[in-house]
């Protein structure tokens, strides 16, 4: 394929406005082919109107936008037969049967009949859901229809894989199941994965973190260099009693946050520990150090905590997924 | 070239199997053609005779039932364009669009299989109405019978890019019933299809008979046309220059098809 062998995605100055709100600000970045990258950030953030422009179904105000290499503005056709795209709704006809939902994919993305019945029968293995071929889609649970999307999305030769909140509304153990499924499919293909969630557990795992904020990018690294840079490590510690709670709030005032009847401190180190260990150790129940997390690198950059949001989000994005999506509008 | 002609016959296998899966539609697409030929047309047989018009003595070269029939074909093809056309709507709504505007096919060629499919569900409903051709004694040859097909094919093919284009501007599937009942009845009603305007009368003399804001209206609706070609082909009878008919069909299938492409590619 022509894949150019540096980039997967490059994305340079998009924009996006909504009437007066704007959805992208002037975003640029670069997915590494073969990564994982994760786009991070809570609903209305900008994630999926990105991966919208990116499947070519959105078009930008401004900026370029490269799949492989080919500008998705003046390919669009051409970008859209590298990608693969699993979206936040359920987009499979259920009233066709599991592999009848394949066989279309495959006639639409013009995967000639021999390859297409390998690919197949490969993907829905990969997925686990041999048994299920001939079952009308609607009979299938959540959990499965998502396996399914994500079969369906491979059935062509897809090298970019877009999986817009994948895992939403799934049970930790479809979840993990899904991922393990896309470790898989890497290891069988060329693959690039980009991915947009509000889990920030499911990150932990990924090439690039991009934090993505009101349009604007925040941060873009590796897991590991976000922590050393943005996260910080917290003392969560319960008091013995309602006045020692009381004071810690008091002296630390800039640092403690309470989270019902734990303490959570800001630390600054083994130092701060110690410290605090000695001026306080004989007022507290428990404390517990926790190392820096990709929670406290959102939070440190934008100021407020994902998982608050999230919840509502979900309800939101589903409410909206009913009414059709945006570009339906 | 091939991946599209693919694509496109996935396209239009998907809506075909989705017609032969709804059983609804199927019930309906046999029962109406049932009620309108066999009791209405044969109720109402007895009383339609040339010889009723007072002073004019003409004989009317058909019965009733013959009369109706072409336009219980048209019926039956009207029903089923605006049902697929509902499938639109649900495309939208439950995020089955985007599975196919994210893949590498046209968008000319997703919305040409989209309605080639359901042309074809439609042109199905209308043949079934053929298998009741004997209670209407129809003088029918087999050339009649390709020529009729033909120009069905035509009518489906216009009437299901109709109906895309006013799924497309209608919101959801309540608007949709109202419309069904305030566009499909009155444009059918109104198409000389279940009464005639006395073919032996002048335009002239057809004001004097009938209000004059039917003869217009009747004579403004396209559907008019295309009922007249059916009748052409299968009753050898037509009130309008047999030309008009198939010249309409084809008029129409081009302005709805590229109104809805249009609003498609918009979209």
């Amino acid at each position: 394929m022509s894949v150019p062998p540096s980039a997967a995605v490059e994305i340079d100055h998009i924009s996006k406005r909504y009437g007066r709100t704007v959805a992208l600000d002037d975003v640029a970045f670069a997915v590494a082919r073969g990564s994982v990258f994760a786009l991070l950030g809570p609903n209305g953030a900008g994630k999926t109107t990105l991966l919208h422009i990116l499947c070519t179904i959105l078009k930008p105000d401004s900026g370029t936008a490269r799949i492989g290499g080919i500008d998705v503005m003046q390919g669009p056709l051409k970008a859209r037969s590298h990608l693969g795209v699993v979206f936040q709704e359920p987009s499979l006809d259920d009233r066709l049967t599991v592999v009848e939902n394949l066989e279309f994919h495959g006639l639409v993305y013009g995967v000639p009949r021999t390859l297409r019945r390998q690919r197949i029968a490969e993907m829905l293995a990969l997925v686990e859901l041999e048994t299920w071929r001939d079952t009308l889609v609607r009979a299938l649970s959540s959990g499965m229809k998502r396996r399914l999307e994500i079969a369906r999305a491979l059935v062509h030769d897809s090298h970019i894989l877009f999986l817009d909140e994948p895992t939403a509304g799934l049970d930790a153990q479809s979840r993990e199941r899904m991922w393990q499924y896309l470790r898989d499919a890497r290891g069988e293909r060329d693959l690039t994965v980009i991915v947009t969630t509000h889990y920030i557990d499911e990150v932990e795992n990924c090439d690039r973190v991009c934090i993505i904020n009101n349009g604007r990018i925040l941060a873009n690294d590796t897991p590991a260099a976000l922590k050393a840079r943005h996260g910080y490590a917290r003392l969560r510690v319960l008091p013995r009693d309602e006045a020692t709670a009381a004071e810690f709030l008091a002296t630390h005032a800039d640092i403690a946050t309470r989270q019902g009847e734990d303490i959570v401190l800001r630390s600054a180190g083994d130092a701060f520990t110690e410290s605090f260990l000695a001026r306080y150790g004989t007022r507290i129940r428990r404390l517990t150090v926790e190392e820096p997390s990709l929670e406290s690198v959102f939070l440190s950059l934008t100021g407020h905590e994902l998982r608050d949001q999230a919840a509502g989000a979900r309800e939101r994005t589903y409410a909206f997924g009913k009414r059709g999506g945006e570009h339906t509008r | 070239m091939s991946a599209i002609a693919g694509g496109l016959y996935a396209i239009w296998l998907r809506e075909v199997k989705r017609a032969v899966r709804d059983r609804g539609q199927l019930i309906g697409g046999v029962v109406r053609p049932l009620l309108y030929v066999l009791i209405m047309g044969i109720g109402l047989n007895p009383y339609f005779r040339g010889e009723i018009y007072g002073e004019v003595r003409f004989v009317v070269p058909y019965t009733y039932v013959q009369f109706l029939f072409p336009a219980v074909i048209a019926l039956n093809i009207m029903y089923t364009s605006v049902q697929s056309a509902v499938s639109v709507i649900w495309d939208r709504e439950f995020g089955f669009l985007r599975e196919v505007l994210v893949s590498p096919m046209p968008r000319t060629a997703i919305l040409f299989g989209k309605i080639l499919g359901g042309t074809t569900v439609a042109l199905f409903h209308g043949a079934l109405v053929l298998a009741l051709a004997r209670f209407a004694d129809l003088p029918m040859t087999l050339a009649d019978l390709a020529l009729g097909l033909a120009l069905m094919f035509l009518l489906a093919f216009a009437l299901t890019s109709l109906g895309v284009v006013i799924a497309n501007r209608i919101r959801s599937f309540e608007g949709f019933g109202v419309f069904s009942n305030v566009v499909i009845l009155p444009l059918y009603f109104l198409s000389s299809s279940i009464f005639p305007l006395d073919p032996s009368l002048t335009s002239a003399q057809t004001r004097v008979i009938y209000p004059e804001w039917l003869v217009v209206l009747v004579e403004l609706n396209p559907l008019t046309y295309a009922i007249d070609a059916l009748r052409g082909a299968f009753i050898h009878f037509q009130q309008f220059d047999p030309r008009l008919g198939p010249l309409v069909l084809i008029v129409m299938s081009a302005v709805f098809f590229l109104t809805a492409l249009l609003d498609f590619r918009r979209a």
